[in-house]
């Protein structure tokens, strides 16, 4: 089996904020990060790996520093790692990502046909899930999103049957492979690296793709070839609070002045209260 | 203004400013722009002070005064004023499962009159599945126009290939200027899949849309980096405009019996090669389900504070009183006291309900971002300083375990009383 997992290198987003004051963004701090819905997709293929032989690719497109994600990957027990940096790529949407880690993929298909792609449902800071099934549709794959496990792969009748998360509940789903795989937090608890992990990661050598290696189209990738632009970036209007009453010491009258704000509101009483008792 | 040792006037980042999207870099005809610790960084000696990085940059982040005012943007050159003349609409795509709509996309159906009256063009329910009974009449009393389905026992349930080929075939028949749809699970997947084979651009998991009627162009608001920051975003130089958006956003469109309109039937072209096969559905386990809390008008939201689970006869006996049901943050589907399909927040669901009744919830930014909607938001915490008091209309600070029964007492009066 020969797995490609697809990293995105993020900043770790809980800290990027705009400072109310001059409307810019502070950045101080942030520090780069793997996906964390990556690394439970790496963690699966390494399983998977472990378990029926072959070889994983981990992948990543992003600028010269990415290839901190990738060093990472090989830490934890990756084969090979290649990153697509090239000043064309960058300003990617998904659409011109999903294009170009397709383009290298079916490179790697070259060279050793690629059985299964596994992606992060989404990045923690794009949220769009929109690359996994980008790459599936391009490269004709069968596609599963939102994966919670694996519940069997068949290397003989090469399919593979997955359960995966949809609209309240869960549904168990086999197809054939070769397959893009887009992984939820849960699949797999990713490991830590082992010390014998982190120097080989250390001496290893991360192959280097640029455009013109994955043979990509110059229009379809980075800005040139993303149909999307950002036009404005700002904080999320929040509102004004309310009053706040303090019921620690005496709950009685502060309930009392609490309820009497809500139940002022008429219009919103006559609605939810339509059946009294009920 | 800085110059080079050539003389040149050069271009600069604001660090604090730049949000590292690396457009300028992919923009910089000279590879003066490299990006290192997040931000982007110009060589001096390299730049050439053409203005590009300037003129590119969606946050100002560049400092650098063009020579010549700056010119209004550009046509792609060769592309005629009226390249998109064929295409015509505000498209939604309606999400049918046992033959039943998800409120969502009556949602946007409301959504995509008002936008394509903005536009004077019309609105356009495209719909593809099996036994779907009445759903395009609905679709017309929700404010559809012009309704385009393919019906057909391949889509009895969804799989992506399948569906993408259905919506792709019905997107490049009917050519939308703009497709909507819910960013559902299903939703998400099927945008992603219609977005790449139609090669245009496509704007996850938005919460605000809003049109330039001038360009004729979709403006996507979302949220970005984890919610703490909002991007608008547009795509100019394709069609059609796609945009998933969260459900609860907008309110559904009126509904008129009678509305009529075009309804146009086609068959279906199933994609070659083996399909998966769906083994297999199975309920979330850890409640009851198939319940859509963005479906009630009123909402009490638990948070780590107040989920332990001797007080949940307590926190159901608010929500029966004032009729809603109980929702919860993150923590508390982590810890196994309600399923998924209750979380509110990023990472679920996203409501508006006319009362939000929050007790022991923090605020986070991740879960503000699901709810912010909501018309009225009222609070109950032990913390003075929790966050969520920053947003709700009224607060009450103290202990859970104390103040709801007298708030449960209280109301049960005041509605005797009315
Ligand atoms: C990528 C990402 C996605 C996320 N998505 C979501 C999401 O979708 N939804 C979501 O909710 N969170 C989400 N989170 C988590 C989020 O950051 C917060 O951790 C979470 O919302 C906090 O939940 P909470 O308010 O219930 O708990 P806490 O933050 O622990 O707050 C508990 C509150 O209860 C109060 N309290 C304690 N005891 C009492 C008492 N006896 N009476 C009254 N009040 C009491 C405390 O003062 C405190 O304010 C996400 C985080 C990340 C990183």
């Amino acid at each position: 089996m020969n797995f490609v997992c697809c990293i995105k290198q993020v900043p770790d987003t809980a800290e990027v904020k705009i400072d109310p004051e001059t409307n810019t963004l502070m950045r101080s701090g942030v520090e780069s990060i793997s996906n964390p819905y990556d690394l439970v997709a790496l963690e699966t293929a390494l399983i998977l790996r472990d378990k029926y032989g072959g070889w994983v690719t981990a992948l990543s497109m992003g600028p010269p520093q990415a290839e901190q994600v990738l060093k990472e990957a090989i830490s934890l027990g990756a084969d090979a790692a290649v990153l697509l940096s090239d000043r064309a790529f960058a300003g990617a949407d998904t659409l011109a990502t999903s294009y170009t880690l397709y383009k290298a993929i079916r490179n790697l298909d070259l060279d050793r046909p690629v059985d299964i792609v596994l992606c992060g449902k989404q990045a923690i800071d794009g949220d769009t899930a929109q690359v996994g099934p980008g790459i599936a549709t391009r490269l004709g794959f069968t596609q599963f999103t939102s994966v919670v496990e694996i519940r069997e792969l068949n290397t003989y009748d090469r399919h593979i049957t997955v359960k995966r998360r949809v609209e309240g509940g869960f549904e168990i789903v086999r197809g054939p492979l070769p397959t893009v795989i887009t992984v939820d937090l849960g699949l797999a608890r990713p490991r830590r690296a082992s010390l014998p992990g982190l120097i080989l990661s250390l001496r290893a050598v991360i192959d280097r793709w640029d455009a013109d290696a994955v043979g990509a189209e110059v229009p379809k990738i980075g800005l040139k070839g993303s149909p999307t632009w950002v036009r404005r970036i700002f904080s999320p209007p929040l509102k004004e609070g309310g009053p706040v009453f303090d019921g620690r010491k005496d709950p009685v009258p502060a309930v009392e002045r609490f309820l009497d704000t809500i139940v002022a509101d008429e219009e919103l009483i006559s609605e939810l209260f339509k059946n009294p008792g009920v | 203004m800085p110059q080079n040792s050539k003389g040149i006037d050069v271009a600069a980042i604001i660090p604090d400013r730049c949000i590292g999207c690396q457009i300028c870099a992919g923009e910089c005809p000279v590879g003066a722009i490299e990006m290192s610790g997040g931000v982007a960084h110009i060589d001096p000696e390299v730049c050439i002070g053409c203005g590009k990085c300037f003129e590119v940059c969606p946050v100002e982040a560049v400092s650098f005064e063009p020579k010549r005012p700056q010119e209004t943007p550009q046509r792609i050159p060769g592309v005629p004023e009226d390249r998109f003349s064929e295409y015509r609409g505000v498209a939604v795509f309606i999400e049918v499962t046992h033959g039943q709509a998800a409120p969502v996309s009556w949602e946007l159906a409301g959504k995509a009159r008002e936008l394509s009256r903005r536009l004077g063009t019309v609105a356009i329910a495209l719909i593809a599945g099996h036994e779907l009974k009445d759903v395009a009449t609905e679709a017309l009393e929700y404010g559809c126009d012009e309704v385009h389905v393919i019906d057909d026992a391949l889509l009895g349930s969804y799989l992506s290939r399948l569906y993408g080929k259905a919506v792709t075939d019905l997107t490049n028949t009917v050519k939308p200027e703009i497709l909507l749809m819910g960013a559902t699970a299903l939703g998400r997947d099927l945008a992603s899949v219609v977005a790449t084979n139609v090669e245009t651009g496509l704007t996850a998991d938005c919460t605000g849309l809003d049109i330039d009627e001038e360009k004729r162009l979709l403006l996507m608001t979302r949220p970005a980096f984890g919610g703490n920051i909002m991007a608008t975003i547009f795509c100019e130089n394709h069609r059609p405009q796609m945009s998933t958006v969260r459900p609860g956003v907008f309110r559904p469109g009126e509904r008129k019996a009678g509305r009529t309109g075009a309804v146009h039937h086609y068959p279906f072209a199933p994609p070659v090669g083996e399909m998966p096969e769906i083994l297999e559905f199975v309920r979330d386990n850890t409640g009851e389900t198939g319940l859509d809390i963005g479906r009630f008008p009123a909402l009490v939201v638990v948070g780590k504070g107040a989920c332990d689970p001797e007080s949940m006869p307590m926190i159901q006996e608010l929500a029966d009183l004032i009729g809603g049901v109980v929702a919860c943050s993150r923590p508390v589907v982590e810890a196994g006291l309600m399923p998924y399909e209750r979380q509110v927040g990023q990472t679920g669901k996203t409501v508006a309900p006319k009362l939000y009744f929050a007790i022991g919830v923090s605020g986070a930014v991740q879960h503000l971002v699901g709810m912010q909607g909501s018309r009225r938001i009222v609070a109950i915490n032990s913390d003075p300083h929790a966050p969520i008091f920053g947003i709700s209309d009224t607060g009450l600070i103290g202990d859970y375990r104390d103040v709801v029964p007298l708030v449960i007492k209280g109301l049960r009066e005041a509605v005797s009383k009315r």
